[in-house]
């Protein structure tokens, strides 16, 4: 089926869009790859449909004022993907963007859109939290900023309030020493969503232990989760099978996991920790190879 | 005969496809990229409940849009005069729109014609009905019991075949046919068992995911002609039945069929043609209809099923195997009669056991009707049969191969239906893949990583293989009309639809090999029914053996001419002579010669005719006892398979990753080789997907997961590291040059050699389809003895075996 007739409002400043959401009670339409499909099925019947496209500021990657990277709501995860500055900075955000969908639904997917969308399912929510990343929220009201894992509250509910919009996300600058890995399992055919995802981000001091390390479930429970307690576990020590053992066994106390086509909750809860495991030791691994290439550039 | 010795210049050898190039460069033009002139276009609204009575349907809304021409519901179908209100290839249960009540989720229950896509859309999902809900039922083996909700209050039998001219349904149940085969006592060899095997095993429905959705137009001439074009694979069986709906002659009615853009069973019978029609009819305007993705899922899907498997074993013996499958006909049996009778009688295996009784039944329950998908219901037997076969093997302590070798069916034996076997390649199919898996195991590579995995330690590798084997369907009949021209090209008219199988290219070796043509000289016309004569249907990998022999008979008669002319005109006797490259020479003396063009002249004394040629081809069968199965002939002839698969099992997340998948077939002779191999590759492909993730997921009666968003398909990265294809050219003395056919046999054993690998890698066995990881690493811990905890039980499994 096609989509139903509605009419397109384009504004060109966020504080317009923000006000035509919230006068016509409808949604901003970023790449559209969330939205068509549930108004094809009709999920989701608008009258009108306020356009971020014409809006100009909210597309993509430049540098951050903080010394990190920003990057814009509207920029494509592809085009994100393959941006020299964040394969050369932030390779666990190329390698985690590279495993969605495929590269059609990444040319129109959006970075806002991903975020805004709230599905607990999505991957690049774990590498941003990863990252540390922060996330920019505006309204006819005003500007805020808040923390990328405060930003997700529950079951396809974030902190965003209807009226506002998201501008861009702000990735805190990357250390030399650090290295990443997201890994993406899928339960079904190799390009489905995930089952569970984890997204590592590691900080080694010059003597290759580690100084703090970020864990971010995705797909597992209602919201993408950040371990609490790895520092106290890795700080100061180097990555081994026991010490990532060790990591992975904060899920059983702080996952609360969720069931759906791709598993129930008790599978989820039994292969968390394994993946929480291989991620961090895979991290580990790669560090070295990541330091080199980082050399060359 | 050997390859060798035979020199055929076409057959046999890996000609192009003719139909390639078109869809290579996107030129191909299908249903939906055909324009048909003022025609209206339909959109449907569906029910949202799987069983429930119709209390009201509201069009007002929908009558008020912009552009609509006609909002037609169940109830106004009933007010038509002279139009058979139901369809269906068995019995005519189906409603061309639902009335009285809805029986699954995504019922047609009312129709919208409009002046473009976008009203009719619009209004069809205005469109509001009132329900009065009625309890529902999805499992079938819940349905076939006493004090299920029941479907359908009486079956009226179609009359449409003769293989289901005698149905009748088994009224106040849900059970719409019961095959029953019976060889000796199974019971008592059963009672008097060292061992008995017994296992019940399930698979869901899954989805035909053609990539071409399914469309229809049609409209009535002013003389009262009906046209229709549309995607099936039955376009005799459409126009047949259209006639009757509509109560006018065979002559009247027209069918044409585009090459359709896949198919795999889902465009069989009836699908949207009754309804469009009916359209048509109620606006006496053209009319076309466009299925989206969304809705195919509600169009047709394969058969679930429930298969509960006997195998007793005595004194070392095989001595007994009961078998009982309750195939899922969804909310309309379509073809599932014949699914349970047919192929109902191969559910022992296909081996030589004493003792025999098989129960088959169809049953409706509340969802999607289910057809025929790429195996016609063999997969759902064979998952059961060759795990048995294993499963022996290991109380046995024999080796699984060396078990099948025992007891597998050979040239001249009697099956357990008292017909005897021929032509059938089962042990060389057997030999195949056995000898690669075995070969391969010696060099094994280094092991594909599991996810996050760089060490070896927790994987286990495990290798499996299995048979198996169908029956052509028979009786069927098949006729081409060739046509040479003056200057030695051709045309073959034959109604066999081209849905990427290749047939028509086979079509064209066949014609051009009888005529020594070059094999781009012959055209092969695509289905109308004004031009092309009768063909049963375009299924069960029957063409190529039915439609290659009429092609044969038709070309035949041709040749005969252009030999008798061309004797004449050389004063040689005809059987001197060869037909090669466009022309007649004698076998002895090459330069007398006469090429075809000259023929005509000499024939015809002009030129510009044409020689016609027409040929038909039957397959045979022998109705079997209804109470025993038996038949002096149950089949025209038979095909066999074989899988072999090796896997790695990630012991701590269950997930399995295919490395290595053997297909071996038995396809008589090939025709054409790389078309051979193609086929069974693709059907492995297909089947890899049904094996490890694919089911379409019900939850209190309605699909989940009915769009490609969520329903998972293979991708390139899902394929095996090697994919071996054997070909096994075993001559079938009836075939076309000793063809039969190869679009399912790849299809028939890969599941089970993948369960019987895993079994091997991790000692769990599996039954519940499609095996996913958390199944896998379920069952390891089952067995392990550390069994998952109550909550596990949460996700429900995805076949539907008795609970
Ligand atoms: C075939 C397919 C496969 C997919 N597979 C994966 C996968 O494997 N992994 C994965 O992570 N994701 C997957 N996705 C989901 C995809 O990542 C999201 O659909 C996409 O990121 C949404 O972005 P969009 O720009 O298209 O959003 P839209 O569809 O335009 O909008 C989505 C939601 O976000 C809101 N929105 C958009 N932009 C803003 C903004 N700037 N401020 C406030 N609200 C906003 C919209 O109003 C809407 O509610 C898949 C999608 C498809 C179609």
């Amino acid at each position: 089926m096609g989509v139903p007739r509605f009419e397109l409002l384009e504004p060109v400043t966020y504080e317009e869009a923000s006000r035509l959401i919230s006068a016509h009670e409808t949604i901003p339409l970023a790449g559209g790859t969330a939205i068509i499909s549930m108004m094809r099925q009709r999920l989701f019947n608008p009258s009108h449909i306020v356009s971020l496209h014409k809006i100009s500021g909210l597309g993509g990657v430049s540098p951050a004022k903080s010394g990190g990277l920003s990057i814009g709501a509207m920029a494509t995860l592809r085009s994100v993907e393959i941006h020299p500055a964040v394969r050369s900075q932030y390779p666990l955000l190329s390698e985690t963007l590279s495993s969605v969908a495929n590269v059609r639904v990444r040319w129109s997917a959006t970075v806002g859109g991903n975020l805004a969308h709230g599905d607990y399912r999505l991957d690049p929510p774990g590498a941003l939290i990863a990252l540390g990343a922060r996330v920019r929220l505006g309204s006819a009201r005003g500007e805020r900023e808040l923390q990328l894992e405060d930003f997700f509250r529950g079951f396809f509910e974030t902190a965003k309030e209807d009226d506002e919009i998201i501008l861009g996300v702000d990735l805190p600058p990357t250390d030399e020493e650090a290295s990443g890995h997201y890994l993406k399992f899928t339960s079904h055919a190799s390009a489905d969503w995930p089952c569970v995802g984890v997204a590592v981000y590691i900080k080694e001091n010059f003597s290759g232990k580690c100084e703090s390390a970020r864990v971010v479930l995705t797909a597992a429970a209602q919201t993408p989760l950040l371990l609490e307690g790895v520092d106290e576990i890795l700080s100061g020590e180097a990555v081994t099978e026991a010490a990532a053992q060790k990591v992975a066994d904060l899920t059983h106390s702080q996952l609360d996991s969720i069931e759906d086509s791709s598993g129930s909750t008790w599978y989820k809860r039994e292969i968390a920790p394994v993946l929480v495991r291989r991620a961090l030791l895979e991290a580990a691994r790669r560090k070295p190879k990541a330091r080199d290439e980082r050399r060359k550039n | 005969m050997t390859r060798e010795s035979i020199e055929w210049s076409v057959v046999g050898h890996d000609v192009l496809r003719l139909d390639g190039p078109a869809k290579v460069r996107g030129v191909q033009r299908y249903l939906a990229d055909k324009v048909f002139p003022g025609a209206l276009h339909l959109a449907l609204a569906r029910s949202t409940h799987p069983h429930a009575k119709i209390l009201r349907v509201d069009t007002r809304a929908a009558g008020g849009v912009p552009g609509v021409a006609a909002v037609f519901t169940g109830e106004n179908l009933l007010a038509v005069h002279g139009v058979r209100p139901c369809y269906g290839p068995a019995f005519r249960d189906q409603p061309i729109l639902a009335f009285g009540k809805v029986r699954y989720a995504g019922e047609p229950i009312a129709a919208v014609a409009a002046e473009n896509r976008e009203a009719a859309e619009e209004a069809a999902a205005l469109i509001e009905a009132e329900y009065e809900e009625l309890p529902h039922v999805q499992n079938p083996f819940e349905a076939a019991q006493h004090g299920a909700p029941l479907l359908h209050d009486s079956l009226e039998p179609a009359g449409a075949f003769a293989d289901l001219m005698a149905l009748k349904g088994h009224p106040g149940t849900n059970i719409c046919t019961h095959y029953k085969q019976r060889q000796g006592d199974a019971e008592k060899a059963l009672a008097e068992a060292d061992h008995v095997l017994e296992d019940t095993y399930t698979c869901p429905p899954v989805s035909h995911a053609h990539l071409e959705p399914h469309g229809a137009a049609a409209w009535f001439e002013p003389g009262g002609r009906l046209i229709v074009h549309t995607t099936s694979q039955t376009p005799y069986f459409v126009r047949g039945d259209l006639a009757a709906i509509f109560g006018i002659a065979l002559a009247d009615v027209r069918v044409v069929v585009p090459p359709l853009g896949g198919s795999y069973g889902g465009k069989i019978y009836d699908k949207l043609e009754p309804l469009t029609c009916l359209m048509a009819k109620v606006t006496s305007r053209p009319v076309q209809l466009h299925l989206s993705r969304e809705e195919v899922f509600y169009t047709s899907s394969r058969h679930g099923a429930a298969t509960k498997i006997w195998t007793g074993i005595k004194d070392g013996k095989i001595t007994a195997r009961k078998v009982e499958v309750f195939y899922d006909a969804g909310a309309y049996a379509e073809v599932g009669p014949r699914i349970a009778q047919k192929t109902g009688s191969t559910a022992p295996g296909p081996y030589k056991f004493p003792n025999v009784s098989v129960d088959a039944f169809c049953v409706y329950t509340n969802k999607t009707p289910s057809g025929p998908l790429r195996g016609f219901g063999v997969p759902q037997l064979a998952i059961a049969y060759e795990t048995h076969m294993n499963k022996a093997a290991t109380i046995l302590e024999k080796d699984p191969v060396a078990l099948r070798r025992e007891y597998v069916l050979e040239e001249g034996d009697l099956y357990s239906t008292g017909s005897p076997v021929t032509s059938i390649g089962l042990r060389a199919c057997l030999d195949s893949v056995s000898r690669v898996v075995e070969k391969t195991s010696e060099n094994r590579p280094a092991p594909t990583l599991g996810p996050g995995l760089t060490q070896e330690k927790h994987i286990a590798r495990g290798r499996g293989i299995a048979l198996g084997f169908k029956s052509v369907i028979s009786p069927t009949i098949s006729n081409a009309i060739v046509e040479l021209n003056s200057d030695g090209s051709a045309i073959v008219r034959s109604a066999t639809v081209e849905m990427g199988q290749g047939a028509t290219t086979a079509f064209a070796q066949i014609a051009a090999e009888e005529l020594g043509l070059d094999v781009n000289k012959v055209h092969v016309t695509t289905p109308d029914t004004d031009q092309s004569p009768y063909d049963t249907l375009t299924a069960g990998s029957r063409s190529t053996y039915h439609m290659g022999n009429a092609v044969i008979g038709a070309a035949r008669q041709i040749r005969e001419k252009l030999l008798e002319t061309a004797s004449e005109a050389l004063e040689i006797p005809s059987e001197e002579f060869e037909l090669r490259e466009g022309r007649v020479f004698s076998r002895s003396l090459p330069e007398r010669a006469i090429a075809i063009p000259e023929i005509f002249l000499k024939r015809f004394g002009a030129p510009g005719t044409t020689l016609t040629g027409e040929g038909t081809f039957q397959g045979h069968a022998v109705k079997a006892d209804p109470e025993t199965g038996q038949t002096p002939r149950m089949t025209e002839h038979w095909f066999a398979g074989a899988s072999g698969a090796e896997v790695e099992v990630d012991t701590e997340t269950g997930f399995v990753k295919v490395t290595r998948l053997v297909s071996s077939a038995d396809v008589g002779r090939a025709i054409n080789p790389r078309h051979c191999v193609e086929q069974v590759q693709g059907a492995a492909a297909m089947t890899l997907g049904f094996a490890l993730f694919e089911s379409m997921r019900i939850e209190d009666g309605r699909l989940v997961n009915g769009s490609f968003l969520e329903y998972p398909l293979t991708a390139f990265e899902d394929m095996p590291r090697e994919f071996i294809t054997d070909i096994v050219e075993n001559p079938l003395e009836s075939g076309p040059y000793g063809a039969r056919g190869v679009g399912e046999t790849g299809t028939m054993a890969l599941k089970p050699a993948i369960v019987n690998a895993i079994h091997d890698a991790v000692d769990i066995w599996l039954k519940d389809m499609p095996v996913t990881p958390e199944k896998v690493l379920r069952a390891m811990r089952e067995a392990s003895g550390a069994a998952p905890g109550k909550e596990a039980s949460g996700a429900a499994p995805d076949g539907e075996g008795p609970k």
